[in-house]
């Protein structure tokens, strides 16, 4: 119970129905007032009538005349009940049924004593007739009090199947939202416990909290993926910047201990190289992170893809001539991405470097550029001896290369780039079989 | 308008380098010397703002990361207060976004560490005698080649070369840095606009198309290669 009075969602519930019943309750005395007094108002009415008639026979018969109208109404109008009473002037009762003493003139709430029920109340008009005789009419309050516990009784009532419903409901609507809140906080207790993988559990009805939960995937996700990325750097820097950093120490120390200058020079040209091919590992990496992070969608500009396209074409066109191997494009006209030009063009850069690095010469590569519905269509594809279905994946990842013993073919990163800078920009870099050799699909949201 | 490149060796040249890594200084005052110029180096930001404020420099090396007032603040103080030396910026910080903000400062160029000296070296060249814009040159004559920007027009001798643009945008490149080297890096940097080094060597093939378009049915050839540093054309008339 603790946990219910501070429970968020149950105190809410519980106000809420609450105030419900508290306005129900507010009605019920307005209806009660409203009710009593036009009843009230009535009753007064009916016995100035009374009073009225009764006078008039006084008037025109005399006493007689009075008595014999008294005993013509009878002691029942109707479901009301009325009751006469004659006084002299010394507040002797001379006549009429109605038992009690005399009241003050006017109207005035009187007790009598009921044959039947002893002693009631009831409403009395008193009225001097001359100076001898004062006529008393009442009407028994028995219907009017009736009415009034009918109507206090059903409120009540109401009241209470009002707060039971209430509570209820707030019970259950509050073990609802518990239940679906606690499914959100159990996945953060999971998560906070070490368990990354897990997600807030989403109904396909989409409500308020599917959506949060739906958001908060998302979330999860982008953090997930940070997480891996640094796990991932870390593991990188551990093992693919230590092997050259530790061939590039065992060369300095063999030149240590050679005494030819020309050894030692050519040892001393070697380790910069190693240094520097190391620094361009190490760049790489940054690189990749520094586009995953996001940072760089700051800078996005429209960037024309088809003018960026021909120019690389253009650009590398002779380069991979030099090397043996062709060159085609098939460009579409007016395709234009919003995005970083250089990224992107690093991104298609990388794609020819790796159409180049790992085909043998006279394999013809085409880049094509096509607009599909929304996406801009980059492909970079080969007729070379392509990649195994089950590596196709596998060599977007960072450091893998297919042949290791093959240093010479990169860092193993270049995919990997594109793959961050595809998704940087909202796309997508997907590896196919080109039938024979290897395609890489670059897609990206078009303007 | 014509524009005739002077001979190498000019008068000394006067650089302040703010640079805080003793190392880094000593290795960068020592070669910047070697090549002939005065250099008064500086280790933090207020000394650097200082005396960039009470001597007249002819290019300043600023490290971005400097105690005190940082390089970023350095430059654009001397911007505010228009001091127009050419400042090269060193960093180790080397994504887009930082090399953004240095040029935004006012910085005329970037140069991520660790870099090559022969890479600064060649941009110290570059920047040391960029003429003031306003009388920027449209035409390079440099021994018997000539290029006119406005007609991109390439002629050796009496006769004319056609060459792509990509090429012509190389030629200019080192037409304008005639007698001083100038590397891979800043060809892409200037000519395609990359600030990365892609895996294949874009620049040497296009160089040796222009080359060999520039040198057919002459014996001599203009253009330098120096191994793993860059490209020179032979100044002089």
């Amino acid at each position: 119970m603790t946990e219910k009075r501070r429970s968020a969602v149950y105190r809410i519930a519980f106000i809420y129905s609450g105030a419900f019943a508290l306005a129900v309750a507010l009605l019920g005395v307005l209806v009660y007032v409203a009710a009593e007094r036009a009843l009230r108002g009535e009753q007064d009415l009916a016995l100035g009538e009374a009073t009225a008639a009764l006078e008039r026979s006084y008037r025109t018969e005399g006493y007689a005349g009075l008595i014999d109208a008294i005993g013509e109404r009878g002691s029942t109008n109707g479901v009301v009940t009325f009751g006469y009473a004659l006084f002299d002037a010394s507040g002797r009762k001379v006549a009429g049924s109605f038992d009690l003493d005399l009241p003050p003139p006017g109207y005035s709430n009187v007790a009598f004593r009921d044959p039947v029920e002893g002693l009631d109340h009831a409403r009395a008009l008193t009225t001097r007739l001359d100076r001898n005789l004062s006529l008393v009419v009442g009407i028994d309050s028995q219907v009017l009090e009736r009415l009034d516990r009918l109507i206090l009784s059903l409120f009540a009532g109401v009241l209470v199947l009002i707060l039971a419903i209430g509570a209820g409901g707030a019970l259950v609507l509050g073990s609802y939202l518990r239940r679906r809140l606690d499914r959100i906080s159990g996945t953060a207790q999971a998560i906070i416990a070490g368990d990354m993988r897990r997600r807030v559990p989403v109904s396909p009805r989409g409500d308020e909290f599917d959506q949060l939960g739906i958001a908060l995937n998302l979330m999860l996700e982008r953090i997930a993926r940070l997480l891996d990325n640094l796990r991932q750097v870390s593991a990188d820097v551990a093992h693919d910047l230590r092997t050259p950093l530790a061939r590039l120490r065992a060369g300095l120390e063999a030149a240590l201990s050679v005494d030819d200058p020309a050894a030692q020079r050519a040892a001393i040209a070697k380790a910069v190289e190693q240094a520097d091919a190391t620094l361009a590992l190490f760049g790489g990496i940054l690189r990749i992170v520094e586009v995953d992070a996001g940072d760089v969608r700051q800078g996005f500009v429209t960037v024309d893809l088809t003018a960026l396209a021909e120019d690389l074409v253009d650009s590398y066109a002779p380069a991979v001539t030099d090397k043996g191997r062709t060159l085609a494009c098939d460009i579409a006209p007016g395709i234009a991405v919003p995005g970083d030009r250089e990224l992107i063009a690093q991104a298609v850069i990388n794609l020819l470097d790796n159409a180049q690095a790992h085909t043998p010469p006279g394999t013809a590569i085409r880049l094509t550029l096509r607009a599909e519905p929304g996406i801009a269509r980059l492909e970079v594809a080969d007729d070379g001896p392509g990649v195994a279905a089950a590596d196709r994946a596998r060599i977007v990842e960072r450091f893998v290369r297919l042949d290791r013993s093959r240093a010479a073919h990169g860092h193993g990163l270049g995919l990997n780039l594109v793959d961050a800078i595809a998704r940087a920009h909202g796309g997508t870099l997907a590896i196919e079989d080109a039938a024979p050799g290897l395609s890489a699909v670059l897609r990206l949201p078009r303007i | 308008m014509r524009f005739r490149v002077a001979a190498r060796n000019t008068a000394p040249m006067h650089i302040l380098l703010a640079e805080d890594d003793a190392e880094t200084a000593a290795l960068v005052e020592r070669g910047l010397a070697d090549a002939g110029h005065k250099v008064t180096h500086v280790a933090d930001g207020d000394a650097a703002h200082r005396a960039g404020d009470a001597a007249d420099f002819d290019l300043a090396v600023v490290d971005r990361m400097l105690p005190g007032v940082d390089g970023l603040e350095v430059v654009r103080r001397w911007r505010a207060a228009g001091i127009r030396v050419p400042v090269i910026m060193l960093t180790a910080l080397g994504s887009i976004g930082d090399r953004v903000a240095g040029l935004e400062a006012g910085a005329d160029d970037y140069l991520v560490k660790p870099f090559a000296f022969a890479e600064l070296s060649a941009r110290v060249g570059a920047l040391l005698r960029r003429p003031p814009l306003a009388e920027a040159p449209t035409r390079f004559h440099v021994g018997d080649v000539t290029l006119d920007l406005l007609r991109r027009e390439v002629r050796r001798g009496a006769r004319e070369i056609r060459l792509q643009p990509r090429e012509f945008g190389i030629l200019e490149q080192l037409m304008r840095n005639a007698g001083r080297i100038v590397t891979r890096a800043m060809l892409l940097e200037e000519v395609w606009g990359f600030h990365f080094d892609p895996q294949t060597n874009i620049v040497e093939s296009h160089l040796s198309r222009m080359r060999g378009k520039l040198n057919e049915g002459f014996d001599s050839d203009p253009i330098e290669t120096l191994r793993g540093v860059g490209y020179r054309m032979r100044g002089g008339d």
